[in-house]
């Protein structure tokens, strides 16, 4: 066989050779071509890039901590000081002032009021709000994809069940949804079943971003699921008598991975813009424990004597929010170019 | 009483995160919280001020509020039939009469206390001043399970009426139409006349719910300001009692007319906006004091409108001493000696008196000691080793207010470097005090409290907050379940004697002492308040109460 002008052709790539048999010709994956499509898009790149750095950023805490910073990140040191140019400095001044950022080792970007060095909170901080990002998306695609599996196959009743229970959800503004669950869940914690969760863990605000972004992923994926129900490939595969499970996730689930993976990286993004609100709300990370939304509450206060209490968190929130979201929308047009998957809220 | 904290004030913040989120996009960080406009000037004894607060009462009843921001704003409007004299400094911890027609005829014994009520007094919503309403006030004190039920139980009848064996307390008789109130103890008590001077004991009409919160609903007043609107815990308004006139005709020269003729109070969690809306007047009076990055910059900017203010009170680390770990003395003491009292100092601005011990300077009974010398981590250690606590999971409470928060923070650092697995709880500061107060919350190890002098006299900071009869169900004080027989019993004794007969100081001090010996809190410091006002205020005028902080009836426009 000899494969004709212009099939396969990938835009911006150079023209497949004509007239060369096919068995010469090395075979090109769906993933192999999403990631050609990608690899042209290179502010997408970039932007994963500064992701990755980011995350690595983040990893690095218990280095900076222990080699550079000498401190943890909850660490207090309010009556404590530091050689700046030789001088003792007060890392926290008499009248509650916290000293400043500057190159010096320990407290390079300065310390908030109780003397914690901001470096380190920032990297542990970034640990937690990312750690709470990446769960929060899994949490949602999880439920999302047995929701929207179960309705788009099922349809009937139980799709009626499930959508109106999405449209539920939908209604609530995602923030004061969050609110209301995370001001409740904070002393009593959450117990579902054999399910416990304490009321200052980590999980909690994890549950609730989860819960609350369902909706949102799970209604665009039902859709994709009821269009892929009436393909010839399910009939063909209920004709081989197949069980609703194995069609659910051997035939339908393959079909919609691409389309998981895009809102998965997009949902990361806002889970962790969604968490820094809770916490600067109070609602999300309980305090002492860092995270960036927890940071820019505590400096809050602070804002007119020691605005990088509030700066630098935000900047970090923005970096990141913003190089995954390019990052997830280069993804979307390398993975599935002709589909319309939008986040929306 | 207690300096309230507060809760988040959600809807605010979320308007923040709109403005915290680009600003730092930007880079720039400027971010202020709600301002309410400056209120219709006028001289000559009148005008609408505006009032800032960072956390709102507690409770806007006369029978329940029991912290520094209900009891400021209360005292200007219900009148007990005594009260404290409308004067800076020592003078206005004096009482004086108010309702009573003059001071209480009390018995040889102690025990029989008279007063008569003034005539032909109104409230403000025109219903007569009755004598059987001071019986109905203190009624409701028990039956609305008040944490000022404390100071009343020693009235005869009280513990009946309480418990519900009594229709009535039977040592509280009145005549409504000769104004005549017998008021019967069961034992001498020598800070009686104090507590009939506190708004736990002010009339309010018989149409008030007996036992239940009245703050949507606040009963009609007796002072100069009447209460006009209340959207709890927002904002709430005072304007002149039109009835006020009654009181005065009736002779009440020591309760003071309103400078104002209205004060609109909102609740604006953040105190630098607070700050920004003062130096802008839009705002003429802030509750609390800058905050700590504010406060040079007021000093120094707008000293002729900004003064520091003697406040007498106490902060202090309550540990639960019925339960593990702080059951034993000794883990209690390592706390005091791990306690760096500099360290919370910078957390205030500067504005902290170290201290360790219960009595504030200023309070009669207080000498100066310290049992634990510090701090002093490495002895604070040994004597956890000593103790070897085979229960080390701590929770510890405070909250949401800024400094609370980061008092919360330093302790909880504190714990864990002295090897407790310690958890943070950091509560809404509406429901903070109800809720460590209240017997069947569970976890309430240890954590944050203050307290403010009710009245000048040391009683006041042993009774509600150390007196093993102070454990209460709910609204209780005493967050470390104190219960120390001889020392209850030296209270008790006290309390019959007189703070001026010779050695009761003396006997004070000892009683300080032995609490602290027993390291029942880790005391770590006296606060000083501050008063700021906007430009068109009349600085001089007003005033801090010793008792009641502002006194809101000085406030005048220039």
């Amino acid at each position: 066989m000899v494969v004709p002008v212009g099939e396969l052709e990938v835009p911006g790539e150079p023209p497949l050779p004509t007239g060369v048999p096919a068995s010469q010709i090395q075979g090109r994956s769906p993933w192999y071509l999403a990631w050609l499509r990608l690899r042209r898009n290179k502010v997408a790149l970039f932007c994963g890039g500064v992701f990755v750095f980011i995350v690595l950023f983040c990893l690095a805490a218990p280095l900076w901590a222990e080699h550079i910073a000498h401190t943890g990140p909850n660490e207090n040191h309010i009556t404590e000081k530091v050689l700046i140019d030789g001088q003792p400095t007060n890392v926290v001044g008499t009248d509650g002032t916290p000293i400043g950022p500057g190159l010096h080792g320990q407290y390079l970007l300065g310390a908030d009021q109780n003397g914690r060095d901001v470096m380190v909170r920032l990297m542990y901080g970034g640990r937690t709000s990312i750690y709470i990002g990446l769960a929060a998306a899994a949490v949602t695609t999880v439920l999302s994809v047995i929701v929207a599996l179960l309705a788009g196959y099922y349809r009937g009743w139980i799709d009626s069940v499930l959508s109106r229970i999405m449209d539920v959800i939908w209604a609530f503004p995602v923030l004061l949804l969050g609110i209301a669950l995370g001001t409740a869940l904070a002393i009593g914690g959450l117990k579902i079943g054999p399910l416990a969760i304490a009321g200052d863990s980590i999980w909690i605000p994890i549950m609730i971003i989860g819960f609350v972004y369902v909706p949102y992923m799970a209604r665009p994926i039902r859709g994709e699921i009821l269009a892929l129900r009436e393909k010839e490939f399910i009939e063909a595969a209920v004709a081989q008598g197949k069980g609703p499970l194995q069609i659910m996730f051997s035939e339908l689930l393959p079909n919609i991975i691409s389309t998981i993976i895009v809102f998965f990286t997009l949902n990361i993004a806002n889970n962790m813009l969604l968490e820094s609100a809770l916490s600067f709300l109070g609602a999300g990370v309980r305090p002492p424990n860092a995270s960036w939304g927890t940071m820019i509450a505590d400096g809050y206060e602070m804002i007119y004597t020691a605005p990088h209490l509030t700066i630098v968190p935000g900047l970090m929130i923005i970096a990141t929010v913003l190089s995954l979201n390019v990052f997830g929308d280069g993804l979307r047009d390398a993975l599935d170019p002709r589909a319309k998957i939008r986040l929306e809220h | 009483m207690r300096a309230t904290g507060s809760e988040m004030n959600t809807l605010r913040k979320v308007v923040a995160i709109v403005c915290i989120t680009p600003l730092a996009a930007f880079g720039v960080a400027a971010c202020g919280g709600n301002k309410s406009g400056g209120g219709g000037g006028g001289g000559g004894g009148g005008g609408d001020i505006n009032v800032a607060l960072t956390s709102f009462p507690d409770y806007v009843d006369p029978q329940l509020s029991y912290t520094l921001e209900g009891w400021e704003v209360l005292w200007n409007v219900y009148t007990p039939l005594l009260t404290y004299k409308h004067a800076k400094g020592k003078e206005g911890t004096q009482v004086v009469p108010a309702l009573a027609e003059k001071m209480p005829d009390i018995s040889p014994d102690g025990k029989t206390y008279k007063l008569k009520l003034r005539p032909n007094m109104k409230y403000s919503d025109g219903t007569p001043i009755k004598a059987s309403d001071f019986t109905y006030g203190i009624q409701r004190l028990f039956k609305a399970d008040s944490g000022g039920s404390v100071f009343y139980d020693n009235i005869v009848g009280a513990k009946e009426y309480a418990d519900g064996k009594a229709p009535t307390i039977t040592g509280i008789k009145t005549d409504d139409n000769t104004g005549d109130i017998t008021i019967e103890l069961t034992e001498a008590n020598g800070t009686f006349e104090n507590v009939l001077g506190l708004m736990f004991a002010a009339p309010v009409p018989p149409t008030t719910p007996l036992d239940k919160d009245a703050t949507n609903n606040p009963p009609a007043s007796s002072g100069p300001f009447m209460i006009s609107k209340v959207e709890a815990p927002r904002t709430m308004t005072l304007e002149r009692n039109p009835n006020f006139k009654t009181v005065k005709d009736a002779g009440a020269d020591e309760v003071t007319d309103a400078g104002v003729d209205k004060i609109t109070i909102t609740e604006n969690k953040n105190n630098s906006a607070q700050v920004t809306d003062i130096e802008q007047n839009k705002v003429d009076f802030m509750v609390d004091p800058p905050a700590s990055d504010r406060l040079q910059e007021v000093k120094t900017r707008y000293g002729s409108r900004f003064r520091m203010e003697d406040s007498i009170n106490t902060y202090y680390f309550f540990m639960n001493t019925e339960r593990a770990p702080f059951n034993d003395l000794k883990v209690r003491q390592a706390i005091n000696y791990a306690v760096d009292p500099e360290a919370l100092n910078r957390i205030f601005g500067g504005r902290l008196h170290p201290t360790q011990q219960i009595l504030p300077p200023g309070m009669p009974g207080y000498s100066e000691y310290k049992l634990y010398p510090g701090p002093d981590m490495n002895k604070a250690k040994q004597l956890i080793a000593e103790a070897n606590p085979a229960d080390k999971n701590i929770t510890v409470w405070t909250d949401d207010e800024p400094d609370r928060k980061r008092i919360g923070e330093y302790y909880h650092d504190l714990l864990t470097q002295l090897g407790f697995n310690a958890t943070l709880k950091v509560i809404a500061g509406d429901v903070y005090w109800t809720t460590i107060g209240n017997q069947s919350t569970p976890d309430v190890d240890t954590g944050f409290a203050d307290w403010f002098q009710d009245f000048p006299h040391p009683d006041d900071f042993f009774r509600p907050l150390l007196h093993g009869d102070s454990i209460l169900p709910t609204n209780g004080n005493n967050y470390s379940r104190v219960n120390i027989p001889a020392n209850n019993a030296k209270q008790d004794e006290l309390l019959t004697k007189l703070i001026g007969d010779g050695g009761v100081e003396q006997q004070y001090a000892d009683l300080d002492k032995s609490y602290m010996e027993q390291a029942v809190w880790a005391p770590y410091g006296n606060e000083q308040y501050t008063t700021f006002l906007s430009e068109r205020m009349d600085f001089d005028k007003s005033y801090h109460h010793l008792l009641f902080n502002q006194d809101y009836s000085s406030f005048a426009i220039k």
